[in-house]
């Protein structure tokens, strides 16, 4: 656990250090998930939960997912993983401590968004905040690990964001995060595009915000979510680029 | 006692047998080197040492531990300058070494590996603003961080000038002096000879000549040189000499014995053997031969 800390805050600090990254996984999640619904307010249209909970899918989806095999692919494509790999620390720490890093600033800009809608006004707070916070830890975690798994696909660092594209585009039109298109689709598709744990976590903070008990679906969705990506992690994380 | 114990390691990728067979023994404060042309297999039988990689067939330990199913023990007490690995550019100098130290248990201080790498006054400067040579030492010092029992080192001085290159030659003989073990793959032969006790030679994945350097040395072919003799065809000469820019090269096992036959037939033909050099090949002629050989 210690480990897993010390390369959570490491990772941290160049986090923040980043321009380029902190525009992309801070700026644009927090202007789409404040600037729309207090855009749409001010716009005299309906920002409501729905619209909501669909724009945090997609946050969740750039933030963790995105941003997951961002990183960890540049550092497998810049050798750093496998420099990091040369020290005394074990491979599950310096994975663990990767996700729980990009997780945790998913955590805040999620709290950040949600807190920021709540106090100007947009929207209410959730019926159940505590359960509310718990779910986005979840969904933070396995969206990042989930992202993690993603690099096995990614050939080169600067293809990351391209192919993880669709998964944000995938993710609003799933949850509503593009408006109500997915009415206009076959029942089916919204079922198939449920599976993606951005919008079974976006179902379930639905719950918290209504005070309902319905969890199970999105347990179950989520569960499904993390045993893929430790399935992938351990059969196939690269900590190097081919040779 | 032996802090490094490699008994007919192999490791292929496909159909390639990147390594085959091989085997040798490093002691405590011995410099081991690990020569061969690009492709030859050293860095592969390095990041199977290191437990970077499994190895298909043989035994690896290292002081003792099996490096894949022991890794973290492993390295806790090992150090490794990888030949390719990567830098955090956007940190100084100091802020990686101090980063680094998070992740190795028992460090020394930043600012001790720093000056052991002769990278101290740049320890306010950007990875990214370094050349190859300073982010070589980088290299060093953060292998050096743990104050490693074992120490591997690929390709460790290149892109260094040559003071940069004596410098950390001094600093991996002070490391052996107080018993560390190193290994060492390097390009550069004089370096090879300069610091090692022992060698092997690899080609093609197998170890061509493995022993202590200078066994091999002693062993390898000796050399007579001389300038050219002008009006004269050296097929004529009593042994066989090559042409190498202006001057004659005769190679033999025992080079006193030939250039006493060379300089009894240039008394007789009434000429002087001028410039005249005997003696062993060094290790750049051994390792040539040995290439040419294998």
């Amino acid at each position: 656990m210690r480990e897993t800390l010390t390369v959570a805050r490491f990772a941290g600090r160049l986090y923040w250090r980043d321009r380029v990254v902190l525009t992309v996984g801070l700026a644009l999640p927090l202007g789409l998930g404040i600037g729309l619904p207090v855009m749409m307010h001010r716009l005299g249209a309906t920002a409501d939960t729905r619209t909501h909970l669909g724009v945090l899918a997609m946050v969740f989806t750039i933030i963790a997912f995105q941003q997951a095999a961002i990183t960890l692919t540049a550092r497998r494509d810049q050798l750093v993983a496998k420099r990091m790999r040369a020290t005394g620390l074990g491979d599950g720490s310096i994975l663990a401590g990767e996700i729980a890093n990009i997780a945790l600033q998913a955590v805040v800009q999620v709290m950040i968004i949600s807190v920021a809608l709540w106090v100007m006004g947009v929207l209410p707070p959730p019926a159940q905040p505590v359960l509310f916070a718990a779910w986005v830890v979840v969904g933070a975690i396995v969206l990042a690990a989930l992202g993690a798994a993603f690099t096995v696909v990614v050939p080169r660092a600067e293809l990351a964001p391209v192919l993880a594209m669709p998964f944000f585009m995938l993710a609003g039109l799933g949850s509503g995060g593009f408006g109500p298109l997915i009415e206009l689709l076959p029942g089916w598709v919204a079922q198939v595009l449920g599976w993606w744990p951005g919008i079974a976590v976006a179902d379930a903070l639905g719950e918290t915000y209504t005070g309902g008990t319905d969890y199970l679906p999105a347990i179950l969705r989520v569960g499904a979510g993390v045993i893929l990506a430790a399935l992938v992690i351990h059969r196939a994380f690269r900590w190097e680029p081919r040779r | 006692m032996t802090a490094i114990t490699v008994r007919d390691l192999s490791r292929s990728y496909g159909g390639f047998e990147a390594v085959r067979r091989v085997s040798f023994e490093v002691a405590r404060g011995e410099i081991f080197a690990l020569l061969g042309r690009n492709g030859a297999g050293k860095t592969t039988t390095l990041e199977l040492l290191a437990g970077f990689q499994r190895p298909d067939a043989g035994q690896v330990r290292v002081l003792g531990l099996d490096p894949v199913k022991d890794r973290r023990a492993v390295r806790r007490s090992t150090g490794i300058m990888l030949q390719e690995a990567g830098f955090f550019p956007d940190l100084t100098v100091n802020q990686t070494a101090e980063s680094w130290r998070a992740f190795v248990p028992s460090a020394r201080p930043a600012f001790e590996a720093l000056e052991l790498a002769g990278l101290l006054q740049k320890a306010a400067v950007k990875v990214r603003q370094l050349s190859g040579g300073e982010k070589r030492r980088l290299d060093l010092a953060l292998a050096l961080l743990g104050r490693p029992k074992v120490l591997f080192l690929d390709e460790p001085t290149t892109g260094m000038d040559p003071e940069g290159r004596r410098a950390t030659w001094e600093v991996v003989r002070s490391l052996a002096d107080e018993g560390t073990a190193i290994l060492l793959t390097t390009h550069y032969l004089d370096e090879a000879q300069q610091l090692a006790r022992s060698v092997a030679i690899m080609d093609k994945g197998e170890i061509v000549t493995t022993g202590g350097m200078a066994e091999i040395l002693a062993a390898g072919t000796g050399r007579v040189i001389f300038e050219a003799l002008p009006g004269i065809d050296p097929s004529s000469l009593p042994l066989p000499v090559r042409v190498e820019g202006g001057r004659w090269v005769c190679s033999a096992d025992d080079p006193d014995l030939a250039a006493q036959t060379l300089l009894g037939w240039a008394a007789a033909q009434g000429v002087r053997l001028r410039g005249l050099e005997v003696r062993t090949a060094s290790l750049e002629e051994l390792f040539l031969e040995v290439g040419t050989d294998a």
